[in-house]
C-alpha cells in the first residue's frame, strides 16, 4: 500500500529559516540566557530593542540640544550675561551660530566664548535692549570691554 | 594618553572646593545656586556622567532667614518606618534640634529626584556658625557670592563716619525720642 | 544601533599611523576576482581583466591581484586589507565601468568602512587652540591670596545702586559744584 497523503500533511518550513533566524541571533548576541540562544524568546526582545532605538533617535536629539542648552548656560553665567541675551545679542550682531557651535567654543575655546558675550553685550547696550528676566545673580565677573576688544575701546574713549 | 593630556585633564576636571555664607539669606534660593554648584552646572564642560560638581562648604547656617511667617508654620514631614511614627515638625523646632537641616532639606529638594541625589549630598557640607575644621577650610579656594543684601548694623560702623554722613534733617534739640 | 553588539561595532573617522599626512600607503593587500569564463554574468568581469586588469598591476605594486576562473560561478570581488578586514562584493550582471569604480573604491579605502558605525564624522589630534576650559581660565587671581570668607568675595556685586547711595552721590556733586563756584567767586 502506498500511503500519499500523508506526505501532503508534512509541511515544509523553507530552506531560507537558518539564515533568517542568523539575521535576529546576530542582533541578540550580546543577551543573557535563553534570550540569545532560543529563537522564540530572542526574536521578541530583538523587536523591543529595534522599537527602542527608533524611539531614541528623536530623543537623542533632544538631550543633545538640552545638554548644549546647559552648557551655553554656564558659559553664559561666568561672563554675567544670560543665554536668552546672548543669543538676542549674536542675532543682532549677524552671527549666526547654533547651538552645538556655541557650546564647543565654550568648551575648548574660552576666550572667544568670551569675546562672542562681549559683542552681544555690547550691540545690546547699542540697541537700548533690556532683558528683564534677568534675575541679576552674581555668579561671574563684569566682562570689561577693554580687556577684550582692546582697539574698539580705545576708539571709543576717542570720542 | 600623553604626560601632557594627563594634566590638562587634571586641570579641566579639577574639584574646586567653594564657601558659602548663608547669614540672612533665604535657604531655598541659595538652595538653588548650591545645587548649581553641587551638580557642576556652572561648568560649560558639564555632563550628567562626568562626575563633575563640585564641594560647597556652607557656614552660618544658624543665620538663615525663611520668609514671613515660614518659622512658625512651614512643618518638615518626618516618618521613621514603623506605624505611628508619623511626625510634622516647625521650621523654629527644627532649627533648634538641628541648625543645619533646613538648609540640607533645602538643597535636597532643589535637586532632580535621581539616584545621583545621594552621591551628590555627600559633597555639601553644613556648619552652624564660623568654625570650620581645619583640614576641610585648608582646601577651600573660592567663595560663591550670596543673592541677598547683607545691611551692616548702625552699631557696628566707626562713630565718626556716623556723625561725618550727611544728613537730609535732623531733630530739634529739645526733641524727645521714646 | 547598540553599542555593545558584536557585529555592528562602531568607532571614530581614523587613519591608520596618520596615512596621507605623510606618505601615503596603499592599504589593500590582495584583491581576488572570481569569474565565469562563459556565463553572461560575467561579462563587465571579463572585460575588466582583458582590458584594465594588466594597467591597474602596474600600477599599484603594492596590491597582489589572484584571478580564480570558476565555472558557473557568479563574479565576486573580494578585497583584504592591512589591518585585516575582508570585503566580499558580488558584482553579478555589472558593467565594465562600474566594476572599474568598485575596484577603485576598494583600493582607495582602508578596510571595511561599510561594516563600522561612525561615532562622529570629524576627528582631530588638536581640538583645542586657546586650550580646554579649566575653572582657572576665568577665575579671579586675587582669591589665591584672599582670606576666605570675606565679604569682598561673598557679597553680591550686582545690586542696583540703594537710595541711600544716591543721595549721597547727589550730595558730593552738590558739594564739588559748590567750591567750584565759590574758586570762582574769589578768582
Amino acid at each position: 500500500m502506498v500511503f500519499l497523503t500523508i506526505a501532503n500533511l508534512v509541511r515544509v518550513r523553507g530552506p531560507d529559516e537558518f539564515w533568517r533566524k542568523r539575521r535576529i541571533f546576530r542582533l541578540a548576541a550580546h543577551y543573557i540566557g535563553r534570550r540569545r540562544n532560543c529563537y522564540s524568546i530572542a526574536v521578541r526582545n530583538v523587536h523591543r530593542a529595534l522599537v527602542y532605538a527608533t524611539k531614541a533617535r528623536k530623543l537623542k536629539k533632544q538631550d543633545m540640544i538640552d545638554l548644549w542648552n546647559t552648557r551655553i548656560t554656564a558659559a553664559c553665567e561666568q561672563h554675567n550675561i544670560t543665554q536668552f541675551s546672548l543669543k538676542e545679542g549674536l542675532d543682532r550682531a549677524n552671527i549666526m551660530l547654533d547651538r552645538k557651535s556655541l557650546s564647543d567654543l565654550a568648551c575648548w575655546e574660552p576666550r572667544t566664548f568670551e569675546c562672542l558675550a562681549a559683542v552681544a553685550k555690547e550691540k545690546l547696550q547699542l540697541d537700548g535692549f533690556v532683558n528683564y528676566a534677568d534675575k541679576k545673580l552674581p555668579t561671574g565677573t563684569e566682562l570689561n570691554l577693554r580687556d577684550v576688544m582692546l582697539e574698539h575701546w580705545l576708539k571709543e574713549e576717542k570720542h | 594618553m600623553s604626560a601632557a593630556k594627563r594634566v590638562q585633564q587634571w586641570a579641566t576636571f579639577a574639584r574646586t572646593w567653594h564657601i558659602f555664607d548663608c547669614k540672612w539669606q533665604d535657604p531655598y534660593e541659595s538652595a538653588n545656586i548650591i545645587k548649581k554648584y553641587l551638580m557642576g552646572q556652572h561648568k560649560p564642560i558639564y555632563h550628567p556622567l562626568n562626575d563633575c560638581g563640585d564641594v560647597v562648604v556652607c557656614i552660618n547656617s544658624r543665620e538663615i532667614a525663611l520668609r514671613g511667617d515660614e518659622w512658625r508654620k512651614r512643618a518638615y514631614f518626618h516618618h521613621t518606618g514603623y506605624p505611628g511614627g508619623a511626625s510634622w515638625t516647625l521650621a523654629w523646632e527644627l532649627h533648634n534640634k538641628d541648625p543645619t537641616m533646613i538648609i540640607k532639606k533645602a538643597v535636597y529638594r532643589a535637586m532632580k529626584g535621581n539616584l545621583q541625589r545621594r552621591h551628590t549630598m555627600q559633597r555639601l557640607f553644613i556648619y552652624h556658625e564660623e568654625n570650620v575644621p581645619e583640614d576641610i577650610m585648608k582646601n577651600v579656594s573660592s567663595q560663591i557670592r550670596q543673592s541677598r543684601l547683607v545691611p551692616t548694623r548702625l552699631d557696628h560702623i566707626p562713630e565718626e563716619e556716623v556723625k561725618q554722613y550727611p544728613k537730609v534733617m535732623d531733630y530739634p534739640k529739645d526733641y524727645v525720642l521714646k | 544601533m547598540s553599542a555593545k553588539n558584536l557585529f555592528l561595532n562602531s568607532g571614530f573617522v581614523r587613519a591608520p599611523l596618520q596615512n596621507g599626512v605623510g606618505r601615503y600607503v596603499c592599504q589593500l593587500q590582495r584583491i581576488v576576482l572570481k569569474f565565469c569564463k562563459s556565463h553572461g554574468g560575467s561579462r563587465g568581469m571579463r572585460d575588466f581583466i582583458e582590458q584594465d586588469l594588466v594597467d591597474f598591476a602596474k600600477h599599484h605594486p603594492g596590491v597582489v591581484v589572484y584571478l580564480k576562473p570558476r565555472r558557473h560561478r557568479s563574479p565576486v570581488i573580494v578585497g583584504e586589507y592591512l589591518n585585516g578586514d575582508r570585503v566580499w562584493m558580488n558584482v553579478h550582471n555589472k558593467t565594465h565601468e562600474e566594476i572599474t569604480k568598485w575596484i577603485e573604491v576598494l583600493r582607495t579605502q582602508q578596510g571595511d568602512i561599510a561594516s563600522v558605525r561612525l561615532r562622529k564624522y570629524q576627528y582631530t589630534d588638536h581640538p583645542s587652540i586657546q586650550g580646554p576650559w579649566t575653572p582657572f581660565t576665568f577665575k579671579d587671581p586675587e582669591l589665591n591670596t584672599a582670606e576666605l570668607p570675606s565679604s569682598k568675595f561673598g557679597a553680591n556685586n550686582r545690586l542696583p545702586m540703594s537710595a541711600t547711595e544716591q543721595l549721597r552721590l547727589m550730595f558730593e556733586k552738590q558739594k564739588i559744584s559748590t567750591k567750584t563756584e565759590d574758586l570762582k567767586i574769589a578768582e
